[in-house]
C-alpha cells in the first residue's frame, strides 16, 4: 500500500471516529474487554450435548433406552444462572 | 454459575452425561407452569420428587428419570460427590425397558418463546472486573470470577434500522433495562423504565457508541456505563456486531447478594450470535413471563 493511501486511511479513521460523541471507553479497552468477556470454548460443561426440551430428551431416551438427566434451575442454566 | 464450575467441571460426571444418559437443561420456571405436553411430562417427573409445589415454589435441582416418567433420583446439592452418589443410586433403579416416544400434542404459547423472524440474537456476557474482598472460599471465588450469559433479541424493524445506521430508541431502552444488569451471581433485578435515567446510543458508519445512566429511586442500585462497539453490514443485514459496556455499578438484588462493597467495575460484552453456541436458542431472561414487555 502506498504512503498516500495509508495517510488517507488514517485521516478517514480519525474523522470517522471523531464524528461520534466521545465516550470514556477507548477502542483498545473495548477490544481487550470484548476478548476477555468470551466463554472458554473448552469448558467441560459445554462438551455435554444438552437438550433444552424434556420432550425432545424423552424421545431420544425412549429410542436409546437411556434415562434422562434434567438440570432444572431458576433462570436458564445454559444462560443466566 | 456454581453448577458449571463445580458439578459440571467434574470429568467423571461429564463423561457420564455424555454417554449414559440423555442430558437436558431447562429453566423450570417455564415447565412447572406451562399447560402443554412439555410441562405435563416435567411435572409428572418432578411431582415424584421432594419439590412439587408448582404454583409458588421452585422445583430446581438435578433429576434422573426414566423415559416413561418414572422418578429415579434428585439432588439440589452442587458437590460433585453428592451428585455422583445420586447418579449411582438412580442407575441402580433404572430398567432399560421399551418406552413409547411422547409427541407434542399441544404447546402453551405463553411459554413457547422463539426469536423474532428477521431479527437478531446477540450474546450478552457480564463480569465483575474488581472490587471483591479476597476469599479462600471456593464457591465465593466461583461467583467472583463468573462470566454470565444471556441473549438480547432484536426485532426485524430494529435490525433494519441498525443496518441503515440508526440506533432505535426501543432497542436502546431494551438494552438498558434488561441487559445492563449484574447477573453474575444469579437472577438479577431488571431496571424499571422509570429507572432508566438516560440513554444515548449512536451509530456512525461502523462505530457504535453510547452512554447510559441507571438508578433506582432510592439509589440502592445504580449503573453509570459507557458503550463502544463496531458493526458490519452486508446487503442490508448486520453480519457482525461486537460491543462492550463498561462502567461503575452499585448494589445488588434479592437473588444476587454478595456484590462488592460500594461502587465496582462491571463490564458487559455483546456479540452477534451465529447459532452455533448451545445457549443461542435460550430466550432472554427479561422476556420470561411477559414477552410483550420485553419485545413490544
Amino acid at each position: 500500500m502506498s504512503r498516500t493511501l495509508i495517510c488517507a486511511a488514517a485521516l478517514f479513521a480519525f474523522f470517522h471516529l471523531a464524528a461520534v460523541p466521545a465516550a470514556d471507553l477507548a477502542e483498545e479497552e473495548f477490544r481487550q474487554l470484548h476478548a476477555e468477556l468470551q466463554p472458554a470454548k473448552d469448558a467441560l460443561w459445554r462438551t455435554v450435548p444438552w437438550k433444552t426440551s424434556v420432550l425432545d430428551a424423552q424421545q431420544v431416551a425412549a429410542v436409546e433406552k437411556k434415562p434422562l438427566f434434567i438440570w432444572a434451575m431458576d433462570g436458564h442454566p445454559l444462560g443466566c444462572t | 454459575m456454581i453448577d458449571r464450575e463445580s458439578t459440571f467441571a467434574d470429568k467423571e460426571i461429564v463423561n457420564f452425561l455424555q454417554s449414559r444418559v440423555i442430558p437436558v437443561a431447562i429453566d423450570q420456571w417455564f415447565q412447572r407452569r406451562q399447560k402443554d405436553s412439555e410441562g405435563d411430562f416435567y411435572r409428572r417427573i418432578a411431582s415424584q420428587g421432594p419439590r412439587h409445589d408448582f404454583e409458588s415454589g421452585t422445583t430446581q435441582g438435578l433429576y434422573m428419570a426414566s423415559a416413561d416418567g418414572t422418578f429415579l433420583g434428585y439432588t439440589n446439592n452442587r458437590s460433585p460427590e453428592r451428585v455422583k452418589e445420586m447418579l449411582r443410586q438412580a442407575m441402580l433403579k433404572f430398567r432399560p425397558v421399551a418406552t413409547e416416544q411422547l409427541t407434542v400434542e399441544r404447546e402453551d404459547p405463553r411459554y413457547t418463546l422463539t426469536a423474532p423472524t428477521g431479527g437478531l440474537i446477540v450474546r450478552v456476557q457480564a463480569k465483575v472486573m474488581g472490587g471483591y474482598e479476597e476469599t479462600d472460599d471456593v464457591m465465593k471465588q466461583i461467583f467472583q470470577t463468573a462470566l454470565s450469559r444471556d441473549n438480547l433479541w432484536v426485532s426485524q424493524s430494529e435490525h433494519s434500522a441498525i443496518a441503515a445506521g440508526r440506533f432505535p430508541k426501543s432497542l436502546a431502552l431494551r438494552i438498558a433495562r434488561f441487559h445492563l444488569v449484574d447477573n453474575t451471581r444469579g437472577e438479577p433485578p431488571m431496571w424499571r423504565e422509570s429507572e432508566v435515567v438516560k440513554t444515548n446510543f449512536e451509530i456512525d458508519g461502523t462505530v457504535v457508541r453510547g452512554h447510559a445512566e441507571l438508578s433506582t429511586a432510592s439509589g440502592d442500585r445504580s449503573y453509570s456505563v459507557d458503550l463502544l462497539g463496531e458493526l458490519r453490514t452486508e446487503d442490508g443485514k448486520v453480519v457482525e456486531w461486537n460491543m462492550v459496556a463498561s462502567g461503575s455499578f452499585f448494589g445488588d438484588g434479592r437473588y444476587t447478594r454478595g456484590a462488592p462493597q460500594g461502587k465496582f467495575p462491571l463490564a458487559i460484552s455483546f456479540t452477534l450470535a451465529d447459532g452455533n453456541d448451545i445457549a443461542d436458542d435460550i430466550p432472554p431472561q427479561g422476556s420470561r413471563g411477559w414477552l410483550r414487555g420485553y419485545l413490544p
